[in-house]
């Protein structure tokens, strides 16, 4: 079942933290939003491997933008 | 069209050109406020703006207004080449920086310099030097100005930590070299976190400033921020505007700001005075700047770091001078001596800053959106002025820092500056955006506050006291 990590807050991607392939858990930081100058962990709702990144460093985000997509 | 070029007279007995038309590299209300002056001396304006801030209004004030780049600040506001550009278009002939961004980027003054305008700072051979904090504090040890106990030269790697610590003890506070504004500080509290914090740290002076190297200050425990406004021109001569006490932070970023120190005799202001005139001609420095010291509890002052560039907090030390800084920073700028001497600059009464961030009171997450609603508190020239650039419908983007606004105050008596700000803050209406309105309340109302107990770890303490029923605000303790 794929899943979407979308953005929970507007601003700047800062970083990706997880490459395609990688197993992720619940809960795990799989990416940064630099949101007024303030650093907010994106993390993933569910357990399973990365399928898609589908952002890079100093996208654009809006609330709901989609990140990455889970395979879990 | 402005009618005849007008002539400032250098310290040499030459005259120069004043400034035509200056190019203003900020957003925000720094760019109001420098856009202020520049009407009161008819210089011309140019605003430079990212997508997202197009429709700002002060855009429309502005002689000329260039867009350089999208949201990123760092294709903008950031951007060297396309401020540049717009620079060679508009045929500004100036450049004044602001606070933050590239004001302090000695590539970008150089790169005005080359292209024959004036820059409004420091010359960039200043700025390179100045801009590592352990040449700095080399500068001070070598004035016999006492710099905050550390080392003066840059550590090699986490052995040089421990290697301090097993003779100095923790807590240690490792700071980038390349650092400022708050940024690149790393508490170290014992042995176990020596390392996460010199990688985290490496990490972010690669990123934010492109340097990662760190030194080591010894934590002075309950530290009050205690700096000094000064004015400096080509001649060498230097005049001090007060000090300021900035102790109210949180993570290192300022909340309230005071003038004068509730704290600082006039003894301390002498010596702190006088170590500020030493480092500045030390450092051959030229313009505005500020020079940062800590108070420890036993009353001994440390020299921390310079401030290179005109500072958020400026009003105070302006409605106590009576000094529009602005102003005396482009007469500097264009070769003029200093016309005030230290024994006229008077410090009249007490000035308070509250700055306003658009951050939830409670949680401090970021709130970026859109002003649904403003009412800005009635304004008494002689004991109030805002600084802001925001408007109803107004959007506030998350791209950048998230200062809305600053409500400064001046009274007689401190009491009376407190009571002044407190009531404008009440009056102060923005909606559609959370603001940190309500935690500047909270501290103003404190009994520790009006009693001026201040100290960096304010904020903490405070609502360590709210916790226990007190406040009205039930703070998330640990986005302290």
């Amino acid at each position: 079942m794929e899943v979407i990590v979308k953005a929970h807050m507007p601003g700047l991607v800062a970083r990706v933290v997880v490459n395609e392939g990688d197993k992720v858990a619940k809960g795990q930081e799989v990416a940064v939003i630099n949101c007024m100058k303030t650093e907010l962990s994106v993390t993933s709702s569910d357990e399973g491997i990365v399928k898609n990144i589908l952002v890079k460093e100093w996208d654009e985000m809006e609330i709901n933008s989609p990140m990455i997509v889970i395979e879990s | 069209m402005p009618g005849p070029a007008r002539m400032f007279k250098t310290g040499r007995g030459n005259q120069v050109p004043a400034i035509k038309r200056v190019l203003i590299a900020n957003r925000g209300e720094i760019v109001v406020r420098v856009m202020k002056t520049c009407r009161k001396m008819g210089i011309e304006t140019v605003a430079v703006y990212s997508e997202p801030d197009r429709n700002l209004s002060y855009l429309k004030s502005a002689d000329e207004a260039y867009c350089i780049g999208p949201a990123n600040p760092i294709k903008s506001y950031l951007c060297i080449e396309a401020i540049m550009e717009a620079m060679k278009k508009s045929g500004a002939d100036a450049v004044h920086p602001g606070y933050g961004f590239l004001s302090e980027n000695s590539l970008f003054a150089q790169a005005v310099d080359s292209a024959g305008s004036t820059w409004v700072g420091p010359p960039p051979s200043i700025l390179t030097a100045i801009d590592s904090k352990c040449y700095c504090r080399k500068i001070a040890t070598g004035e016999g100005v006492p710099v905050v106990p550390g080392t003066v030269d840059i550590i090699s790697g986490v052995e040089d930590i421990l290697a301090f610590a097993s003779e100095h003890g923790y807590p240690i506070v490792l700071k980038l070299d390349k650092g400022g504004g708050g940024k690149g500080i790393e508490q170290v509290k014992e042995e176990g976190q020596a390392k996460e914090a010199f990688e985290r740290l490496s990490r972010i002076g690669r990123m934010a400033f492109g340097h990662p190297e760190s030194y080591i200050e010894k934590l002075i425990a309950a530290p009050r921020h205690i700096e000094v406004q000064f004015l400096a021109d080509r001649a060498g001569n230097c005049v001090c505007l007060g000090e300021r006490e900035c102790s109210i932070q949180r993570r290192y970023q300022k909340i309230i700001e005071e003038s004068p120190s509730p704290v600082v005799s006039k003894t301390d202001r002498e010596k702190l005075f006088n170590y500020t005139a030493h480092l500045v001609k030390a450092m051959g420095y030229e313009g505005a700047g500020t020079m940062e010291f800590l108070r420890s509890e036993d009353g001994s002052y440390y020299f921390m770091e310079i401030n290179a560039r005109l500072q958020v907090e400026h009003p105070v030390s302006e409605f106590l001078t009576g000094i529009d800084i602005v102003e005396e920073q482009f007469k500097i700028a264009s070769g003029e001596k200093l016309d005030i001497r230290q024994e006229d600059i008077s410090l009249n009464g007490y000035s308070i800053e509250a700055r306003v961030y658009a951050e939830d009171p409670v949680s401090f997450c970021p709130s970026p959106g859109t002003i649904s609603r403003l009412q800005l508190p009635e304004v008494n020239g002689k004991h109030l002025r805002i600084d802001h650039a925001i408007d109803e419908g107004g959007a506030v983007p998350p791209y950048y820092d998230p200062l809305l606004a600053k409500v400064i105050s001046w009274g007689e008596s401190r009491a009376e500056a407190i009571e002044y700000l407190r009531n404008a803050l009440a009056q102060f209406q923005i909606e559609g955006v959370k603001t940190t309105i309500p935690v500047n309340i909270l501290i103003l109302d404190s009994l520790e506050y009006k009693a001026g107990e201040l100290h960096t770890g304010f904020l903490e303490r405070l609502y360590a006291g709210a916790t226990s029923g007190e406040g009205s605000i039930k703070p998330l303790w640990p986005n302290m």
